[in-house]
Parts: C-alpha cells; sequence; structure tokens
C-alpha cells in the first residue's frame, strides 16, 4: 500500500514535469502560443492569481495552452519518451511576399522547408531493479527528486533563452513584422532520427538526470548549432494606411454618405439641415454604417429623400435659420440613437425569435425586410387582414383597456402621429384612427375603450400606449395571427417608433405593409420635422407647426387604399373629441402644438432612453 | 554539508559593460537557486544579444545593483585591476555562543566567483549609465574592433551562462532542503574592499564562519 502511493506520488511529480516542461517549450518556442499566453499572463500578473498548475515546481508560468491537455492526454504513459521537435517552416522565396502577406497560411507558390532546429526528449526510465524505500526515507526521497526537478526545470528555463532557436522566436513574436517562416511544434511519442546531413550540423546537450529510487528522469536537446543558413527575413509589408475618415471619428461628419451597398442601399446624410444635399462620395470602404440593419435603415432615409428632394432642398431655410450648432448635434444624437434603435430592434427581434411566420410582405422591399424583419412580418402578419395597415394591429392591442396603463410602457408617443391627429387636418392619422377602430372591433374591444382613447387631448397618451399596448393586446387578444411575445411585440413598436421618427405621421401604417419606398419618403420628412420641431423647442413651435403642416400639404399622396380608407374612416368611425376635417388639412391650435411638442420630447426621451435607463415621465401617463 | 565552489571563466569587459554583464551573472546564479515560488522575467540585454531570467523579486533586484554599485566604484578606484565578486549561499545555523562567534552561525553551501578584467580606463560618468562616451576613433577600423570585441564579450558571457547550468544540473546534493514560504536561499555578495588586505580579511572571516577551506583563485 504505501509502496503504491509512493510509486504513485513519483509518477504525479513525473508526470506533471512533462506537462511543465512542454509548457516551458512551446512557451518559449511557439509564438502563437505565446501571444496567447502572454495575454493572460498580463491579466493573472495584474490580479497576483496563482494557479494550480504555477505551484508545480514552484514556477509560474500562467494559464497552459489548451493544446498542452490535449497532448498530455495522449501521452500518458510517463515510460514513453515525449519528443518535442521545434520545426521551423520556411515558405518558398519564390513565391510574392505580397501574397504571403495575405495568406500566410496558405501554401506558398514555392515549397515549404521544414527543419528540424529542436529536439527536446524527456524521458523517464525505469531502472531493472527498483528499490522500494521505507516510509521516512520515501518521504525524504520525494523532496529531494521534487527539488531536483526543481533545479532542472530552471536550468531548463534560462537554457531555452540560450539557444540559437531562441532568436527566431523572439523575431516571430515581434508583431510588428512578418516573416516568411513560422516556428511550430510537434510531439509524439517517438522520435524519427535525423539524417546524417542534419546530424552534422546539431549539437546535443543532456541536462543532468534526476534519479530517483524507482527512475531516473532525463531530459536532453539536439539543436542546431547555427541557423544563419536559413534565409529568414521579414516579409514586405504594406504601409500602414492611416484611415482619418472611420466612422466615430471627430472629424468626420456622422451622417457623412457611404457608398452604396450590393443591395442598392445607401448610407446617405440625412439633410436635417437642409441645404446639404445627400453627398455622393464615391466608395471608399466599408463601415459599420453600410453594413447590417443600419444600411437598410438609412437606406430607407435615402429612399425617402430621393423622393422628395426638392421638398428637402427647398424647405431647409427655416430649418437652417432655427439649426445652431446643438441643433445639428441633437439631430446628429437623434438619429444615431434611432439608428441604435433600429439596430436594436433588429437584433432583439432574432433573439426573441417569434413564432410567426417570417413572410415577407410583398410590397416590402428586400432591404428592409432585412433590416425590420419583425416589422416585415408584422407587415405579414397584418397582410391577411384587409386592412394593410400595421397600425391598426398596434391600435387593437393599444385600445384594450388592460393596455391602458401607462406604466406597462416606457415608450414615448409616436408624436407625428399624434400631430397628425392634433393637426386634424389630416386624413391619414384618422384613418389610421380608423383603423384602430377597425381592428379593436375586430379583436372585440369595446367601443367606449375606443371612445375614450380616441380624444383629441389623448392622442398623445394614445400614441404612447401603442407601445406597452401592442404587446399587451397581443397577449391578451390571443390573436392566432400574432404570437410573438410581448417583449418582441415592444421591440416591434420601437420599429414603428423608429419609423415614426421617419416617417411621415400618416405613413407610419403604410411603411409597414405597403410600398416602404413611397412610405418613407413622406415618412422620412415627418420625422425629419419631427426632429427639428422637437430641438428647436417652444420659441419655434409655431415654426415647427407650420413646417408640419407644409410637409403635409406637400406630401404625395397615399395609397389608394390607404387614401380610401382614410377618407372613410374619417366620416364614419372617428369617435370622441378629435374634430376631423373633411380634407387632409385642419388648422392647430396651439394647444395642440403643446401636445406635440410634448410628444417630441418624449419621443427624444425614448431615444435617449435606448441608451440607457428607461425613463417614465409622469407626463406620459395622463 | 560540502560547500560547492565554482569558479567562473573571466571575463574581459570594458567599464561600461560591467553592469549588465554582473546583472545577468548574478540573477541567472540566484534564479537556479531561487527554489520557492518565483516568476521568472526575462530580460533582455542592452549590449548583447542575450536574455537572462531575473526571480522576479524586487527586494533581491534592488540589492544586487546596490552591490554593483559598490563593485563599479571600487572598479573606478582601481583600475585595470583583475576583480573576483563572491556570491555565497548560506544556511543559517544556531550555534552555542561563545567569545569568538555569534549565535548564529553561517553555513556556506556553495560558492560561485564572478572574474573580471575590466580592460579600460573609466571615464567619469553616471553610476547609472550603460554606455560610456569613449573617445571616437576614426575610421572604420575601430568600429570593426569594437564590434568584434563586443562578440567575442558576448561568447564568452554566454560560455558563462552555459558554465552556471552545467554546475547547477550537475551539483544538486549539497542543495538545502526548500523551507516553506523562502523563494531564495540566504545569500552574500562579496565585491572587493577598499584594500586588497580588506578583502583576504573577508576571506579568512568566510573561512571561520564556514569552518570549510574556501579555494582561492
Amino acid at each position: 500500500m504505501e509502496m503504491d502511493r509512493e510509486s504513485g506520488k513519483l509518477e504525479q511529480i513525473v508526470s506533471q514535469f512533462r506537462s511543465k516542461i512542454l509548457h516551458v517549450i512551446l512557451d518559449s518556442r511557439v509564438p502563437s502560443l505565446h501571444h496567447h499566453h502572454h495575454q493572460q499572463q498580463q491579466e493573472s500578473l495584474s490580479h497576483s492569481r496563482v494557479r494550480k498548475t504555477d505551484k508545480w515546481f514552484n514556477l509560474v508560468l500562467g494559464d497552459r495552452p489548451p493544446a498542452l491537455e490535449n497532448l498530455n492526454f495522449s501521452l500518458r504513459n510517463l515510460f514513453d519518451p515525449m519528443v518535442i521537435d521545434i520545426i521551423l517552416v520556411h515558405r518558398g522565396s519564390c513565391s510574392s511576399s505580397v501574397d504571403n502577406l495575405y495568406s500566410p497560411s496558405a501554401p506558398a507558390a514555392g515549397p515549404a522547408d521544414e527543419t528540424v532546429i529542436e529536439r527536446w526528449v524527456v524521458q523517464y526510465d525505469c531502472p531493472r531493479f527498483i528499490a522500494t524505500p521505507s516510509g521516512a526515507d520515501a518521504c525524504v526521497s520525494y523532496k529531494k527528486i521534487y527539488k531536483k526537478s526543481i533545479i532542472l526545470l530552471r536550468s531548463l528555463y534560462t537554457q531555452m533563452r540560450l539557444l540559437p532557436a531562441y532568436r527566431i522566436f523572439k523575431q516571430l513574436s515581434s508583431l510588428s513584422q512578418t516573416y516568411n517562416f513560422d516556428l511550430v511544434y510537434k510531439v509524439s511519442s517517438f522520435s524519427h532520427p535525423f539524417s546524417r546531413e542534419e546530424e552534422s550540423g546539431m549539437k546535443e546537450y543532456i541536462f543532468a538526470p534526476v534519479e530517483a529510487l524507482s527512475g531516473c528522469l532525463s531530459v536532453s536537446v539536439t539543436y542546431r548549432a547555427t541557423l544563419s543558413d536559413f534565409n529568414l527575413e521579414p516579409l514586405v509589408s504594406l504601409p500602414p494606411k492611416i484611415i482619418t475618415d472611420y466612422v466615430g471619428s471627430p472629424t468626420t461628419d456622422p451622417m457623412r454618405s457611404f457608398p452604396s451597398s450590393d443591395k442598392g442601399a445607401h448610407a446617405t446624410s440625412f439633410p436635417l439641415r437642409g441645404a446639404r444635399p445627400p453627398s455622393s462620395s464615391p466608395f471608399q470602404r466599408p463601415h459599420s454604417w453600410s453594413s447590417g440593419f443600419h444600411r437598410g435603415f438609412l437606406s430607407t432615409k435615402t429612399q425617402s429623400l430621393a423622393g422628395s428632394p426638392p421638398v428637402y432642398r427647398t424647405s431647409p431655410k427655416p430649418y437652417d435659420i432655427a439649426s445652431p450648432p446643438t441643433d445639428l448635434y441633437g439631430n446628429r444624437i437623434q438619429n444615431q440613437r434611432v439608428s441604435t434603435l433600429q439596430q436594436v430592434t433588429a437584433y432583439d427581434e432574432y433573439k426573441s425569435s417569434p413564432p410567426f411566420s417570417p413572410s415577407a410582405s410583398p410590397s416590402t422591399p428586400s432591404y428592409l425586410s432585412g433590416t425590420n424583419p419583425l416589422r416585415t412580418r408584422h407587415c405579414s402578419e397584418t397582410a391577411p387582414v384587409t386592412i394593410p395597415l400595421p397600425l391598426t394591429g398596434r391600435s387593437t392591442r393599444y385600445l384594450s383597456p388592460n393596455s391602458s396603463d401607462p406604466s406597462r410602457h416606457s415608450l414615448p408617443p409616436l408624436s407625428p402621429r399624434s400631430s397628425k391627429h392634433d393637426a386634424s387636418s389630416q386624413e391619414s392619422p384618422s384613418g389610421i384612427r380608423s383603423y384602430r377602430k377597425i381592428e379593436a372591433l375586430r379583436a372585440g374591444e369595446s367601443p367606449s375603450g375606443l371612445s375614450n382613447n380616441y380624444s383629441a387631448q389623448k392622442v398623445v397618451r394614445d400614441s404612447k400606449d401603442d407601445s406597452g399596448r401592442f404587446s399587451a393586446l397581443l397577449s391578451s387578444s390571443g390573436s392566432p395571427r400574432i404570437g410573438f411575445s410581448r417583449s418582441s411585440s415592444r421591440l416591434s413598436f420601437q420599429d414603428d417608433m423608429d419609423d415614426c421618427e421617419f416617417s411621415c405621421p400618416f405613413d407610419v401604417d403604410d411603411v409597414d405593409v405597403s410600398d416602404s419606398s413611397s412610405q418613407n419618403t413622406e415618412g422620412k420628412k415627418a420625422s425629419e420635422f419631427t426632429a427639428q420641431s422637437n430641438l428647436v423647442g417652444k420659441k419655434s413651435q409655431d415654426a415647427a407647426v407650420g413646417i408640419l403642416v407644409h410637409m403635409l400639404r406637400t406630401a404625395p399622396p397615399l395609397r389608394q387604399d390607404s387614401s380610401c380608407y382614410s377618407t372613410h374612416s374619417l366620416r364614419t368611425e372617428y369617435e370622441g373629441g378629435v374634430s376631423i376635417a373633411s380634407g387632409f388639412f385642419m388648422p392647430r391650435k396651439t394647444a395642440d402644438a403643446l401636445e406635440e411638442l410634448n410628444s417630441y420630447r418624449e419621443m427624444k426621451d425614448l431615444l435617449l432612453s435606448k441608451s440607457g435607463t428607461r425613463v417614465v415621465r409622469k407626463e406620459e401617463i395622463k | 554539508m560540502n560547500c560547492e565552489v565554482c569558479q567562473l571563466k573571466e571575463l574581459e569587459v570594458e567599464h561600461f559593460e560591467i553592469r549588465e554583464v554582473l546583472r545577468c551573472i548574478l540573477h541567472t546564479i540566484v534564479f537556479h537557486r531561487a527554489l520557492g515560488l518565483v516568476r521568472p522575467k526575462d530580460v533582455d540585454l542592452e549590449l548583447f544579444e542575450i536574455t537572462y531570467v531575473q526571480c522576479g523579486d524586487v527586494e533581491l533586484e534592488k540589492k544586487i545593483d546596490e552591490k554593483i554599485d559598490h563593485f563599479i566604484s571600487w572598479v573606478e578606484k582601481h583600475p585595470n585591476k583583475k576583480s573576483q565578486i563572491c556570491l555565497s549561499f548560506y544556511e543559517v545555523k544556531s550555534k552555542q555562543p561563545s567569545w569568538f562567534t555569534n549565535k548564529t552561525e553561517r553555513l556556506y553551501w556553495e560558492q560561485w566567483y564572478i572574474n573580471l578584467n575590466v580592460t579600460q580606463h573609466p571615464k567619469h560618468h553616471s553610476s547609472k549609465s550603460h554606455h560610456t562616451k569613449l573617445v571616437v576613433d576614426p575610421g572604420e577600423s575601430a568600429t570593426e574592433e569594437r564590434s568584434s570585441r563586443r562578440a567575442m564579450v558576448e561568447a564568452s558571457l554566454r560560455e558563462v551562462l552555459f558554465q552556471i547550468i552545467k554546475f547547477v544540473n550537475e551539483k544538486k546534493d549539497h542543495v538545502p532542503p526548500i523551507s516553506e514560504g523562502v523563494i531564495y536561499f540566504p545569500y552574500e555578495i562579496t565585491i572587493p574592499s577598499s584594500s586588497d588586505s580588506a578583502f583576504g580579511m573577508d576571506m579568512i572571516k568566510r573561512m571561520l564562519h564556514s569552518g570549510h577551506p574556501t579555494m582561492l583563485s
């Protein structure tokens, strides 16, 4: 029993010794493993953490490379020698250095020479006669063996840095240059004998073995005395290119346009200033704005702008006058937040993985479906519905008395929508309301709820409620066609918020269902107006109102269906205190403008809250 | 317990090379005798293409630097002389106090002699400076001579380091057991004092303490 325990201890020492030696060798010869380890060591140094493996042989080396664990497993037999070959891989010189730069791992045009420049052999020989020490002697024996192993490891560690291969390792470890050679390793339990030619240029050093009663631990190294025969030269490195116009650079206009993608989506500056037309700078390099969700989102803006350039270009003058530098900053913030919101929305949508079928609406552009799949899906959800406005779906939820609790959501109202409501001169807002009404009826909501919610003074609240109620209604209505979770529905509302930011109030519904190009044009204009008026503040309230009215007046006509529905709803479905004019344009009151301003503020808070905690104002809750 | 002595190969160094050479040799020896938990630290020499390993102990590094400063001061006062630095490891043993000896006794179990031959007259420079401003000799021959001389010193230093590794590997039995919590064994660095006689007295003192004959070069 005691003998087994003793031999077990010795085996443990030998096993750990082999692992430690392997760790030392790989850390001092393989640049790729060294980089990984060096980073970890920096972290461990800062935390002053000593791992269990570090305590072996009192040599702190940091985390063992993952490859080492596998190697240890494959070389479990302690009596098999552990042969570690350090191989210099020299890529052919006839290949282009530039090619090697871009594909260093790819086989070069010329042959890749592989030369074993070092061979470490760790062996634990079992003597023919094993003397079994007695208890006390055994303990002393293991301590001595352990102490001698520590010394051996120390000398090996020092020796590693004196051999010629260390210089190559240092060269390769330097990240400043790329070379036409590399150092790799091979661990096996047997060694291929060197050829006579190879042997001639090699030297051997045998470390003094650590003799134990039950075995003898020995380490030897055969190494190339000189490596000057190899053409070890750095590859031609491309001069570093300093990119000054990166996204996020303080000198770069965050709304600067970037070239189009393959989908034809354009990231265009949002001309809130008005005077600046969408830039058409040539494609320089990809950036975050032109990839992912931003692309589609911005492209919608682009299309909207493209759809009505004259409007933008002619109308901006009041903006210019009323847009101090803070305005621009505010605009940027808003746009960026919206973009972020859009991205978050899309990402969250994927996360939540709503169970509904992702069939895209035929009228929705591909990029838009790619960027706002939830919205698209929501459109698809509403597609079967006769009324093609997605807001209807939302409105049903909004109309639910259960969802009227403002505390359920933290999203500000859809101010453009509310403004439209307030203006009451617009057909489409009324139309939207009508859709809501219809959907509410379909969902079986009480008309009383409808009437309460459709009051003019509560329009802002209505818009706000859309966010939470949307989800609430989704869950409460139990409509089979709407199966996604509350979170996703909330996110869809965020989508709508985003749309609201950049789409006309009366286009919100259309954006979800019909051609987004036409819708987004108006939508973007409305959102632009929205952003503008919000930033301007109370002082230019009237100006904002005027701008909105002007925008609505000059907006291209809605879809045939929408217009039909809207007019229809205007006359028949609208209830409550909201006064509805027969046409698109209705006189605005100061109170309405104030309401609109508040909604703009809330929208701004919403966007701000997306970057941090949610902001629920009491003002929203009314 | 035997006191193992290792006489390292003599190195012919210039004044500005003393610090780096001594640091390299002393730290390499101590690293092999710091058998407690250490976090090795690689240090690249500036004058030579050699990397040596320190045990990472700040206190130790400071003490070694102090001793090197003292040695450089001594060399400045005694130019063009062969000098010897002794690095000794000892065990502290309690002993019966007597009128002749202290209560504790140092049992030296290993001694390393670093032999230096400082060839050049030291220029006046700050003690921290590694690179003395030499008199610039015109022509390429001086540069070539300097570089070849530098290569020779580097090769010699590398040999000394290999010698240390060989000695450390071959002689292990005399090393005392590792104490818990102790990083390195007690050590002592002896540099030549102001006078040769005093240096000799130090050797005699050590002999009395250790009780073993000390091999002199």
